[in-house]
C-alpha cells in the first residue's frame, strides 16, 4: 500500500525552541494513525505543518503522492491547494454561517455546481446525524452538534486525508466515548486515512491503526497500540501511557527464556523472555498495574506489604500497597475486598527491565 | 461514503523573479502601501507640520514662538488656568462617577439600567449644550436664579456661572460618565468570589466595599479619571461660553483667540505646549497608578456581581439619586427647550411669552441649514471611511501578522491623545497652502480630514477588540477548507468584524456630529457645522436660536446614543453566549 501522507524529516523551531525534531513518518490507506505526547511536544505543530497553517523549517511533505513542501526549492504550497480536510480543537464552526453553509463552504469556494453542493451536504448531514438541522445557527447546537458540523465540513470535499487536532477534547465524558465509536465508524466506512493528534494515551490506544508517541519534538516510538503499551521503545513511552510501578531489584540468574529476581532478598520474581536485560546485577522493574496480583501474605515467593490505600472504581478496586519506601499501584477485580492496613502478598506476573537509573534520564522528565 | 481520490493539481514550483512578483501583489502589500498614504496624509504630515513650525521664525530655527508664548501674561496664565480648572473638574467628576458607578452597580436600588443609561446620557451629549443649559438655570436671569431670588426674596445670587467656578462645575457635570463607565465596567467584571473570601472571614458590608473592592477598581478609577482629565483639558465650548466674556482664558480658548487675530505663529508653539501638557498628565496618571493593573482580578467576563442591601437607607438614596439626575441631566436639557420656545431670553414663563420664531429663524438661516447638511454629511463620511481603513489596518495588525503595518496601528491612536485645538492648528497649517495637492482650508474636505485624524483611534480600538475576540481557527478552517487569504477576510473575517465596524461608525459618527474644538478653528463660510453655528450664535448673543438648533439636534443624538447602547448590549450578550459554547483552550 502507498503512502498517503508522508513526512520526512520534518523540524520546526519557534525563535530558540525547536518544536518539532526530524519527525518522520508515513501514513497508509484507510490507516488511522495518531501523534500522541503531553502538550507542547510538537504533535499539533507537526499536524499544523502537513496542513500547510506553519511552514517547517526543514524537511520534506507529500500528501496524495505529490510533493506540498520541500525545504530546497523552496516548495510550500499553501493550504488551500493542499486537499486536507481538518478538525480544529475548538470546531472553528462559523458563527455567522448555519450548518448548511458551513458544510457547503469548501465546496463553494470550489465553485461547485448548486445542485451536486446540496446533494453533497444533505449526505454528509445523514451520515453524521444531522438531518433537520441544516438552518440552524451555530449558537443553536450544542457542543457535540458542533463538533459533527466541522467535521462534515472537513468531509464535505472528499480530502485525501482528515487532519484532527484533539477534536475531543473540549466535549464531555459520556459523548467524548460516544464520538469516539462514531468516528472510528465513518473512518472504518470511509477509508479515509486519519491524522489524528491527542494528548489522551486512552484515546489514541482504543481508536488508532498506529501511534507514534512524541515527546520534546521527537517520536519515541511508532507502533500499533498494543506494541506501545507492551513494549514501550523508551523510558518515556512506558511512563507516558498508563500507570507504572518501579520496584529496584537484583538479577539472582539470566537464562535465554527466564530472568529469576529479587527484591531485597525477599520473594521470587520470573520475567519470561524479557526484551531487554541490563548489564549489572541491579536493576529497575518496571510493571503496569495489572501485571501484579494480590495473594495471601504467606504464599511461596510472594513479596509482603501492606495496603495503604483501596479506591473502588466500579469495575474494581486499586489497592496502593506499601513495600519497604516504595507504594506499588495494583489493580484487581472487585472480587477481592481488601481492608486498609491489612498484609498482602503481590505476585509478579510481567514486567520490563530498566537501567537503575531509567526514569530519572533526560528523556523520561523533559516533557 | 465512497472515497475517490481527487485529481490533484500539479505541482508549482515558481521561479524567483515570478515569486518576487507574486509577493509584491500579495493583497497585504498592497493594502499596506494604500493604508501607510492615508494615515501618513491624514496624521503624520499636519503633525509634523505643527511641531516643525513651532520651532521656526521666518525659515529659520528660532525658540521665538515659545518666547512670545511666556512673554505676554495672559498666554501663560492660560496654561496655568487650563491645568488647575481641569484638575479641579476632574476630582469632581471622578467623586461624581464612582459614587454612581457604586449605586448603579452594587446595590438594591430600583431601575438600576434606567439610572443608568440616564447617567451616562451626558457622555452623548455635547459639552456646549450643556455651557448653554447652565447659563439658563443659573445664570443671571436664569431659572433656578429667578427661582431664589422668588424664594429667599434676594437681590442676588450667591453665585456666579460666569467665574472658573461655573466652568469647573459644568465640566464636571459632562465628563463624569467617562469614570462612571470605566468604573461599573471594573465592578461589574470583579470576580466576586475576592469579595465573599472577606464576608466568610466575617467582614462587613462596608469594610469589604473600603478594603476590597475600591483598592481593586482603583485602576479603573484612574483610567476614567485620566479620560476625563484630557477632555476637560480638550474642550473649548464650555470656557468659550462661561469664560471669554469674563476674559478668564483657559488653552483651547486662547489659541481661538489667537487665530482670530490671526496670530499663527503664537498659536502653533501654545498647541505644542498643550502637546506637552497631555503627554505629562498621561505620564502622572499612569504614575499614580502605580502599576495596580498587575492585579489580574478583572476579568474580560461579566458575572453576577454582589449587591449591597441598603435597607432603610434604601429610599434616601434613591430619592438622592433622582434628584442627581434632575439636577445634572434633566434641568439643563429643560432650560435649553424652554428658552428654545421663549419670545426672549429671562422673560417669565407664561403662555403668551411662548414662541416658534427662533425655530422658524434657524430654519430660513442658510447657515444654520448648510450646518445641520454639513455635521450629517461629516458625520456619515468620516465614520465610513475611518471604518473601511481602521478595519483594514487592524486586519493587517492582528490578523495578518504584517509587522510593519503597527506604525499605521501606533499613529492612528497618538490623536486620541492629542487636545482638538492641536488637530485644528496641525489643518491649518498643513493644508493653507501645502506643498503639493489640493488647498483644502477654506472648503469643507479640511473638517473632513481633521474628524479623521481626531478619530482614528475610535476605529482602531473597535475594531482591534472585534478581531481578537475572532478566533484564528475560524480563518484556519476557511484556508484548510480550500479558500485563499483574500476570500477568507471576504468570508469569515470581514463579517464576524461586523457588529466591531458597526459599534464603530456609531460612535465616531456621534463624536465627528458634536465636534467643536476643532471645528471652531478650521471653518470657514460654508462648512459650518451645527457646533460652530451654536457656538457663533450663543457668543453673539442670540442665545434662543441657538438653543432652537441644539433642541433640534438632541433626537438625533438621543436616536444614536440609544443605537449605541443597544449594541453595546447585544455585543455583551454575544459575548457571553460565545463564552458557553466556546470551549477551553490549552
Amino acid at each position: 500500500m502507498s503512502a498517503v501522507v508522508s513526512v520526512r524529516g520534518l523540524v520546526k523551531r519557534f525563535g530558540k525552541v525547536l518544536a518539532v525534531d526530524e519527525v518522520s513518518f508515513e501514513i497508509a490507506e484507510r490507516e488511522f494513525f495518531s501523534l500522541l505526547g503531553p502538550s507542547g511536544c510538537g504533535k499539533t505543530t507537526t499536524l499544523r505543518c502537513v496542513a500547510g497553517l506553519e511552514t517547517a523549517d526543514a524537511g520534506t511533505i507529500e500528501i496524495g503522492g505529490r510533493v506540498v513542501y520541500r525545504t530546497a526549492e523552496p516548495l510550500d504550497v499553501p493550504p488551500n491547494e493542499r486537499g486536507i480536510g481538518m478538525v480544529f480543537q475548538s470546531y472553528a464552526v462559523w458563527p455567522h454561517m448555519s450548518v448548511f453553509d458551513n458544510v457547503a463552504y469548501p465546496l463553494k469556494v470550489r465553485r461547485t455546481p448548486r445542485t451536486q453542493i446540496a446533494a453533497r451536504v444533505a449526505h454528509v448531514l445523514r451520515i453524521l446525524g444531522m438531518e433537520g438541522l441544516e438552518q440552524r445557527r451555530p449558537s443553536q447546537l450544542s457542543g457535540g452538534q458542533q463538533q459533527r458540523v466541522a467535521l462534515g465540513r472537513a468531509l464535505a470535499l472528499e480530502p485525501s486525508v482528515l487532519l484532527l487536532d484533539e477534536p475531543l477534547s473540549n466535549l464531555d465524558a459520556k459523548l467524548r466515548e460516544q464520538m469516539r465509536a462514531e468516528l472510528k465508524l465513518i473512518q472504518r466506512e470511509s477509508g479515509l486515512p486519519i491524522l489524528y493528534v491527542t494528548h489522551d494515551q486512552v484515546e489514541a490506544l482504543a481508536m488508532s491503526d498506529r501511534i507514534a508517541v512524541m515527546c520534546a519534538g521527537r517520536v519515541h516510538q511508532l507502533a500499533p497500540p498494543e506494541a506501545i503499551y507492551r513494549r514501550p521503545a523508551t523510558a518515556f513511552v512506558l511512563d507516558f501511557i498508563g500507570g507504572v510501578n518501579y520496584l529496584p531489584c537484583q538479577i539472582l540468574s539470566a537464562g535465554n527464556d527466564a530472568v529469576t529476581l529479587r527484591w531485597r532478598g525477599e520473594g521470587t520474581i520470573i520475567l519470561e523472555r524479557p526484551s531487554y536485560v541490563p548489564d549489572g546485577r541491579e536493576v529497575l522493574l518496571a510493571m503496569r498495574p495489572e501485571d501484579l496480583r494480590l495473594v495471601a501474605p504467606d504464599s511461596d515467593g510472594a513479596l509482603r506489604g501492606r495496603v495503604v490505600l483501596r479506591s473502588f472504581y466500579g469495575a474494581g478496586f486499586e489497592y496502593r500497597i506499601r513495600l519497604g519506601e516504595t507504594e506499588l499501584r495494583v489493580a484487581t477485580g472487585k472480587d477481592l475486598d481488601l481492608r486498609e492496613g491489612s498484609a498482602v502478598g503481590i505476585v509478579v506476573a510481567g514486567g520490563l527491565l530498566l537501567d537503575p537509573d531509567a526514569p530519572s534520564r533526560p528523556e523520561a522528565r523533559a516533557c | 461514503m465512497p472515497h475517490t481520490a481527487r485529481p490533484i493539481a500539479v505541482p508549482r514550483t515558481l521561479d524567483p523573479l515570478s515569486a518576487a512578483l507574486q509577493r509584491m501583489l500579495d493583497h497585504r502589500h498592497l493594502m499596506f502601501v494604500v493604508l501607510s498614504f492615508f494615515v501618513f496624509i491624514t496624521i503624520v504630515y499636519p503633525l509634523l507640520q505643527v511641531s516643525v513650525r513651532s520651532f521656526i521664525v521666518d525659515g529659520a530655527a528660532s525658540l521665538a514662538n515659545y518666547e512670545q508664548v511666556f512673554g505676554l501674561r495672559r498666554n501663560y496664565v492660560a496654561i496655568w488656568n487650563s491645568i488647575w480648572v481641569s484638575v479641579l473638574a476632574t476630582v469632581l467628576a471622578a467623586a461624581i462617577g464612582v459614587v454612581s458607578a457604586f449605586l448603579v452597580q452594587r446595590t438594591d436600588i430600583p431601575a438600576k439600567n434606567l439610572f443608568r443609561a440616564l447617567l451616562v446620557l451626558p457622555f452623548a451629549i455635547p459639552p456646549l449644550f450643556a455651557a448653554i443649559g447652565w447659563v439658563q438655570l443659573a445664570g443671571p436671569v436664569g431659572l433656578v436664579s429667578q427661582a431664589w431670588r422668588w424664594l429667599f426674596a434676594a437681590g442676588t445670587v450667591p453665585w456666579d456661572v460666569y467665574t472658573p467656578w461655573g466652568i469647573i462645575f459644568v465640566l464636571a457635570v459632562t465628563k463624569y460618565p467617562f469614570v462612571l463607565i470605566t468604573v461599573a465596567g471594573a465592578l461589574q467584571r470583579m470576580d466576586p468570589s475576592l469579595e465573599e473570601a472577606a464576608r466568610s472571614a466575617g467582614v462587613g458590608t462596608w469594610r469589604i466595599m473600603r478594603d476590597i473592592t475600591l483598592p481593586l477598581v482603583r485602576p479603573a478609577i484612574y483610567g476614567g479619571a485620566l479620560l476625563a482629565f484630557v477632555s476637560s483639558i480638550d474642550n473649548f465650548g464650555i470656557p468659550a461660553v462661561l469664560g471669554m466674556r469674563v476674559h478668564f482664558y483657559v488653552l483651547t480658548t486662547r489659541i481661538y483667540e489667537a487665530l482670530t487675530v490671526p496670530n499663527m505663529p503664537l498659536a502653533t508653539a501654545m498647541s505644542m505646549l498643550l502637546v506637552g501638557l497631555a503627554l505629562v498628565s498621561m505620564v502622572s496618571f499612569r504614575y499614580a497608578e502605580g502599576g495596580s493593573d498587575k492585579y489580574t482580578v478583572v476579568s474580560g467576563k461579566s458575572v453576577t456581581p454582589n449587591v449591597v442591601r441598603l435597607g432603610r437607607w434604601r429610599a434616601l438614596v434613591t430619592a438622592g439619586l433622582v434628584i442627581l439626575v434632575i439636577v445634572i441631566v434633566v434641568l439643563p436639557l429643560l432650560a435649553l427647550t424652554l428658552t428654545s420656545f421663549l419670545r426672549y431670553w429671562g422673560a417669565d414663563l407664561s403662555w403668551a411669552n411662548m414662541t416658534l420664531e427662533h425655530y422658524a429663524a434657524v430654519l430660513q438661516t442658510a447657515a444654520a441649514r448648510r450646518g445641520i447638511v454639513n455635521s450629517l454629511l461629516l458625520g456619515a463620511a468620516a465614520a465610513t471611511i475611518l471604518v473601511a481603513a481602521t478595519a483594514l489596518i487592524s486586519y493587517l495588525t492582528v490578523k495578518a501578522k504584517y509587522r510593519a503595518a503597527h506604525w499605521l496601528d501606533v499613529a492612528g491612536i497618538t490623536p486620541f491623545a492629542l487636545p482638538g485645538s492641536v488637530i485644528g492648528v496641525s489643518m491649518i497649517l498643513a493644508w493653507s497652502n501645502p506643498p503639493v495637492g489640493p488647498t483644502l482650508y477654506g472648503t469643507i474636505w479640511i473638517l473632513l480630514v481633521a474628524y479623521i485624524m481626531r478619530y482614528m483611534a475610535f476605529g482602531l480600538q473597535t475594531t482591534r477588540a472585534t478581531l481578537q475576540q475572532i478566533h484564528g481557527s475560524l480563518e484556519e478552517a476557511a484556508m484548510t477548507a480550500g479558500a485563499s487569504r483574500l476570500r477568507v477576510l471576504k468570508d469569515i473575517t470581514l463579517p464576524l468584524l461586523r457588529p466591531g465596524m458597526v459599534a464603530g461608525w456609531v460612535l465616531i459618527f456621534i463624536s465627528a456630529f458634536n465636534e467643536l474644538t476643532v471645528s471652531v478653528l478650521i471653518w470657514t463660510s460654508g462648512s459650518e457645522t451645527i457646533g460652530v453655528w451654536i457656538f457663533l450664535m450663543t457668543d453673539s448673543g442670540h442665545t434662543e436660536r441657538a438653543a432652537g438648533l441644539a433642541v433640534l439636534t438632541l433626537p438625533v443624538i438621543l436616536v444614536l446614543y440609544l443605537l449605541m447602547q443597544w449594541l453595546a448590549r447585544l455585543e455583551e450578550r454575544r459575548a457571553e453566549r460565545a463564552g458557553l459554547t466556546e470551549g477551553k483552550e490549552k
